[in-house]
């Protein structure tokens, strides 16, 4: 891939080692956290013990839906606009996590295997500013 | 605790900014025509109300749209009152009426002017426009861009895998809810719409269309509240509040309302709605087969379906059977939303919580018309609110 990336939001996610969301799990209590918070928010928590963690990998799609039309600032996207799905995906990793899906709506089930990954949502200035993503594992592509 | 009872509601009718209903009028014309109504419907006089709590969308201090109570109450005449403008998103209205009835209940006041009511700004509600990485809200929209009701959608689609739920059957519910609303001359959609229509709405985010969701509006509704004691003063069949209860998201609520969170053990389920209902029944000590009828916050159809299950008024996977056999209209075993809901009259925000309360009173009166529920005792009301805010009241005769 020979164009310019560059996340759209620094610091949140990473393509080095595999496609992950730089996130955090509080050792006390178990709970999975992305972004990372400054202290567990789990009121039954006994004390706060954030410490880094990546997720990434595969999960399971939860539900999904399809912004029809074209989200307001500070939504950014290339013209024109394409439709596109948003899946809700639980992590095998414990963590519940939105994102935009790649591929079509008609290719999408609930329950669906699905991956982590980094790619383009918008292009400016010569350069594609990336997101995460989910993708369909092979597998469930091929039974969609 | 004193009892607390509605003595009068008041309402203006819904609609958008240059349309028949509201034309250009603002936000403080739509809440004094609402108030003005109220007043008269209580027998009460301005000079009476000994305090205000409105419902307001408006950054204290700041300038800006939305209702801020001081306005409503200069436009009556500044008597000098005590006013509380409370913010709670959508819930406004709800919150606005809890603390009404609190400090009724509680002996504070005597007699309190509840109001609410919005001129909503044209398109789409915004976040605050600050590009902040320390804000989930503009993470979520930059990073991923889900509209509003793509949320509700994504919880429809679910609901579509549980339960076997079909397009068809989710456009039943805007069926029932407009033919309620041919009967509301407070509506602002008052003609009724065929399930081929509703199917030939556009996507507004797939699997919800157009006519599936509601819009933003302007409205205002009011609502005059006493002491049981002091009702009888005024009037012989005051309907009472058996209870008002607030409440805010939980820490384990699963729904994808930010970037992530843990995966639940259990359902997906409203936290924050499910605690303010179920706390409206145990304090009522009304349970949820008790409930006549409900008013419920149906941003989108899917809320006729899910809510009713998550509150125990019927069973897990029924709602869409008893949509179909019509329980859910006002002749019904479950009726829902008689008024027409938010589908038919819009969202304008703030006022919502104060309109179901309004509604509520003139089904317990019986003076809802072509909409009325036969014999109606005991509503139920719920709003629910951006930030993790909801509320329920429940009101008897
Ligand atoms: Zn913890």
């Amino acid at each position: 891939m020979s164009e310019l990336r560059e996340p759209c939001v620094p610091g949140l996610f990473t393509e080095e080692g595999g496609a992950s969301l730089l996130g955090a799990r509080c050792r006390s209590c178990g709970t999975p956290y992305f972004p990372a918070p400054s202290h567990c928010r789990n009121p039954s928590c006994a004390e706060s013990a954030l410490e880094p963690q990546a997720f990434g990998g595969g999960g399971t799609l939860w539900s999904y839906s399809v912004a029809n039309f074209a989200p307001p600032a500070p939504h950014r996207f290339d013209e024109p606009f394409r439709p596109y799905v948003i899946g809700v995906v639980d992590l095998d990793q414990g963590l519940r996590v939105v994102g935009q899906m790649v591929g079509e709506a008609a290719d999408m089930r609930v329950g669906a295997r699905v991956d982590l990954v980094v790619a383009p949502i918008y292009h400016e200035d010569g350069k594609a500013f990336t997101s995460w993503k989910f993708e369909l594992s092979r597998g469930s592509r091929e039974h969609a | 605790m004193r009892e607390v009872v509605v003595l009068g509601v008041g309402m203006h009718r819904f609609g958008k900014t240059g349309d028949e209903a509201v034309g250009n009028k603002s936000v403080t014309e739509l809440c004094r025509a609402a108030v003005d109504m109220a007043l008269k419907d209580a027998g009460v006089s301005w000079r009476q109300i000994e305090a205000v709590s409105a419902a307001s969308s408006r950054f204290s201090g700041g300038k800006g749209w939305g209702l801020n109570g001081n306005d409503v109450v200069e436009d009556l005449g500044g008597t000098g009152v005590p006013v509380y403008n409370l913010s709670a998103g959508c819930a406004a209205g709800g919150n606005a009426f809890n603390v009404g009835y609190s400090l009724v209940a509680g002996g504070i006041y005597d007699m309190m002017l509840v109001v609410g009511g919005e001129v909503m700004p044209r398109g789409m509600i915004q976040t605050s426009g600050v590009e902040d990485a320390a804000d989930p809200e503009f993470l979520r929209q930059r990073c991923v861009g889900m509209p509003g009701p793509s949320f509700w959608a994504t919880l429809a689609r679910r609901r579509m895998h549980d339960h076997g739920t079909t397009e068809e059957q989710m456009a039943r519910v805007t069926v029932k809810a407009r033919q309620c609303a041919v009967g509301n001359p407070y509506a602002r959609f008052r003609k009724a719409v065929t399930v081929e229509e509703v199917l030939a709405s556009p996507y507004v985010s797939d699997p919800l269309r157009l006519f599936e969701i509601c819009p933003v509006s302007n409205g205002a509704a009011a609502a005059v509240i006493c002491s049981a004691a002091m009702a009888r003063r005024f009037t012989r069949r005051p309907i009472t509040v058996a209870t008002s209860t607030v409440a805010t998201i939980a820490f384990d609520d699963a729904l994808p309302r930010s970037l992530a969170g843990p995966v639940p053990a259990g359902p997906s389920l409203h936290t924050e709605a499910r605690a303010a209902v179920l706390r409206a029944f145990e304090r009522a000590g009304i349970g949820p087969r008790e409930i006549g009828f409900t008013e419920l916050q149906d941003n989108t159809c899917y809320y006729e379906l899910a809510f009713p299950e998550e509150w125990g008024l019927c069973e897990a996977g029924e709602a869409e059977r008893l949509v179909e056999a019509g329980e859910t209209a006002p002749g019904g075993r479950m009726p829902i939303n008689p008024s027409g809901g938010f589908v038919s009259f819009g969202e304008a925000t703030t006022a919502m919580g104060v309109f179901q309360i309004a509604e509520l009173t003139w089904q317990l009166r019986g003076e809802a018309g072509a909409r009325q529920v036969p014999d109606a005792r005991v509503g139920l009301a719920q709003t629910n609110g951006l930030g993790g805010n909801a509320t329920a009241a429940i009101l008897k005769r």
